[in-house]
C-alpha cells in the first residue's frame, strides 16, 4: 500500500445496500464489497434495513479492507452517503463514518448519492460530459451538467422506475428483486397490450401505468386472452419507451455528445438497446456503467468524496448532517468548472 | 417536395422544401424503431393530428405560429410554412438585458392568451421559440399540446419553462422569468377571477411535490 493519505474508504448507506469501497486518489479501486438486504416478503421496511446494516457493517468493512490488502490505519479519508435516501439508513452510514473519522483522526466528507452515480460513471467509462439517465429503485432522473450544477432535465413525478417494476412484480407473485424476472418474462412475448404512456415535457409518470398493469393481472381475462409474459412485455415496452423518449428530448435540447446509463435498472438489456438506438440517431457516444459500479456501491461514494475533498477539504464533524431529501441540482460541483 | 434535412429533433426530422412554390418545412415524425410498432404508430399518429389541429386553432388568437398547409396522418407528416429565424435558446446570450426582458414579457403575454383560451402548449422551452429577423416571436412544436381549463395543467406548463430557464439559462433565470410573469399577469384577464395568481402560486406547490423535497418546505 502507498502512503497513508492517499487511500479513501467510501461508505454507501442510503437504502438496501450497505456498500464499502476502498480506492486511492487516482481512482484505482482496491476493493468493493456490498452487503444487500433482501426482504423475505414485501418491500423494504426502513427499520428492518437499518437493523440489518447495523448488524453487518463491521464484517463488511473488514472484508473490504482485507480484500484491499490494507489495514484500517492506511485509510486517509472517509466518505459517506449523506443524501438522499431513507433517513434511518443514512444515519447508520453517517454514524460509522463519524466514528471512524474521530478514532483515526482523518478527514470526513459527505456525498450526494445521485452525483456519486454520475461521477463513478464518468470515471469508469472515461467519459467527459455526458447526459445521464439514472434509473434505479429510488430514482429516475435525466441529468446533465449545465450552469455549474448537475441539472435535472427530467424526472419521475411519482414512482421511480425500479420501484414500479418491483411493485408490479410483487403483485404478480415474483420475488424481490423483480426487475430481472420481468425482463426474462418479457422476452417470451411480443403481444402488446395498451397501457398509459405519460410524458409531460421531459418529466415522467409511472403511477397510472402501474395501476393499469395491476388491473390487467387482476382481470378475468388474465390467463385466457393474455398471460403474465404479455403483461411484463407491455409494461417494459411502455415504460422504457417513455424513458427513451425523455432521454432523447434532453439529448436534443442539451446537444450533449455522450450518454451515460446508470443505476440498477441499467442492467436491463432491453433498455440498453433502446437508449443505444437513440444515441446512434444523434451521433452520441453511448456508455453503460459496468454492472458492478452501476448499482449502489461504496466506491462511487469514495470517488466523489475524493473529488470534493481535493477542492474543498474535509468537513467538520458538526457539519456532517444527513439530508434525506436533498436534490442533486441544489449541490455545487466545484470540480467540474 | 422534400429536399434536405435541416434539423433532427427528438421526435421528428425537419426537412426544407417546396410546396406549390412556397418555401415549407416538412415535419416528419419518424418511426422510432426502439419502441413497439403498435405503440409507436399510436403515438406518432396522435401527436401529428394534435399538433396540426393546435397550430390551426392557436393562430386564430393572434399568436405567431407556422401556417399549416397539409397533413399526412398516414406517414405522420405536417407541411407548414418555413419560419426564417433562430432558436431563442441560441440567441438569448447575445441579446441585451432590456431586450431579453421585452421578449419574455411578450412570451408571457402569448402564453397567457393560450391559457385563457384553454390551450396548454405542453413543451414551452427556449428551443421551441423562434426569433425571426424582424424580431417576431414564433411558437413551434405543439406535439404535446392539450386542451385544458384546469389550474393544475396550466401551472405544469409554466413549471416546465421555469425548469428549462434554470437549467439552460441559469444566470438570466430571475430576470427572464420575472419578465415572463409580468407579461403573463398583464394579459391574463378572466372576468375578475384571480386565476392567474392561483396558477403562479400552484407552481410552488408542484415544486414541493417533487421527489426529495424537505418536509418543512411541503405545502
Amino acid at each position: 500500500m502507498e502512503s497513508k493519505k492517499k487511500i479513501c474508504l467510501g461508505i454507501e448507506s442510503t437504502a438496501h445496500t450497505f456498500g464499502v469501497g476502498v480506492l486511492d486518489f487516482e481512482g484505482n479501486v482496491y476493493s468493493l464489497v456490498n452487503d444487500i438486504y433482501t426482504p423475505k416478503e414485501g418491500g423494504l421496511h426502513p427499520v428492518l434495513v437499518k437493523e440489518h446494516h447495523l448488524n453487518n457493517f463491521m464484517i463488511t468493512i473488514k472484508n473490504a479492507l482485507s480484500n484491499a490488502n490494507c489495514s484500517i490505519k492506511d485509510i486517509g479519508l472517509i466518505a459517506f452517503s449523506d443524501s438522499p435516501g431513507l433517513g434511518q439508513v443514512l444515519k447508520i452510514g453517517a454514524i460509522i463514518a463519524r466514528m471512524l473519522s474521530q478514532i483515526l483522526k482523518i478527514p470526513i466528507i459527505g456525498v450526494n448519492h445521485c452525483i456519486a452515480h454520475i461521477e463513478i460513471g464518468r470515471l469508469m467509462c472515461n467519459i467527459e460530459d455526458p447526459l445521464t439517465l439514472y434509473v434505479s429503485g429510488g430514482n429516475t432522473i435525466v441529468s446533465a451538467f449545465e450552469s455549474a450544477r448537475y441539472q435535472i432535465f427530467g424526472e419521475t413525478l411519482d414512482l421511480s422506475i425500479g420501484n414500479m417494476l418491483d411493485s408490479f412484480a410483487r403483485d404478480a407473485g415474483l420475488a424481490h428483486p423483480g426487475g430481472p424476472k420481468i425482463e426474462k418474462l418479457a422476452q417470451k412475448s411480443n403481444n402488446y397490450l395498451e397501457l398509459p404512456y405519460v410524458v409531460k415535457g421531459m418529466d415522467l409518470s409511472f403511477s397510472g401505468l402501474y395501476t393499469a398493469a395491476k388491473r390487467l393481472i387482476e382481470s378475468e381475462q388474465y390467463g385466457k386472452n393474455y398471460n403474465l409474459s404479455d403483461v411484463a412485455y407491455s409494461v417494459q415496452e411502455t415504460c422504457f419507451a417513455m424513458l427513451t423518449e425523455v432521454t432523447e428530448r434532453a439529448l436534443a435540447h442539451t446537444e450533449k455528445k455522450e450518454v451515460l446509463l446508470t443505476g440498477g435498472v441499467a442492467a436491463n438489456k432491453k433498455l440498453q438497446k433502446m437508449i443505444e438506438y437513440i444515441c446512434k440517431e444523434h451521433n452520441a457516444r453511448f456508455e453503460v456503467v459496468p454492472l458492478k459500479y452501476a448499482g449502489d456501491n461504496g466506491v462511487m461514494i469514495g470517488w466523489t468524496g475524493i473529488l470534493r475533498y481535493k477542492m474543498e477539504g474535509g468537513q467538520e464533524i458538526s457539519d456532517t448532517f444527513i439530508k434525506p431529501k436533498e436534490r442533486m441540482d441544489q449541490i455545487t460541483v466545484p470540480w467540474r468548472d | 417536395m422534400k429536399e434536405k434535412i435541416i434539423h433532427k429533433g427528438a421526435e421528428a426530422n425537419l426537412y426544407c422544401g417546396n410546396w406549390f412554390d412556397k418555401k415549407v418545412i416538412f415535419k416528419y415524425r419518424i418511426p422510432k424503431k426502439y419502441r413497439n410498432e403498435e405503440l409507436d404508430k399510436t403515438i406518432r399518429n396522435i401527436r401529428t393530428l394534435n399538433e396540426a389541429r393546435a397550430l390551426i386553432r392557436v393562430k386564430n388568437y393572434g399568436l405567431n405560429v407556422p401556417q399549416v398547409y397539409e397533413i399526412d396522418t398516414k406517414n405522420s407528416i405536417i407541411v407548414m410554412k418555413y419560419i426564417e429565424g433562430e432558436k431563442l435558446k441560441n440567441v438569448l446570450d447575445r441579446l441585451a438585458n432590456s431586450r431579453k426582458e421585452e421578449i419574455f414579457k411578450e412570451i408571457g403575454r402569448y402564453i397567457a392568451i393560450l391559457h385563457m383560451n384553454g390551450h396548454i402548449h405542453g413543451d414551452i422551452t427556449t428551443s421551441n421559440i423562434i426569433l425571426t429577423k424582424n424580431q417576431k416571436i414564433f411558437f413551434i412544436d405543439f406535439g404535446l399540446h392539450e386542451y385544458s381549463d384546469s389550474i393544475e395543467d396550466k401551472s405544469v406548463d409554466l413549471h416546465l419553462l421555469k425548469r428549462i430557464l434554470i437549467s439552460t439559462h441559469g444566470k438570466d433565470f430571475n430576470m427572464c422569468f420575472n419578465a415572463f410573469l409580468t407579461g403573463y399577469h398583464q394579459q391574463y384577464r378572466k372576468e375578475a377571477t384571480e386565476e392567474n395568481h392561483q396558477i403562479i402560486k400552484n407552481i410552488d406547490v408542484i415544486e414541493t411535490r417533487g421527489r426529495y423535497v424537505k418536509k418543512e418546505e411541503r405545502l
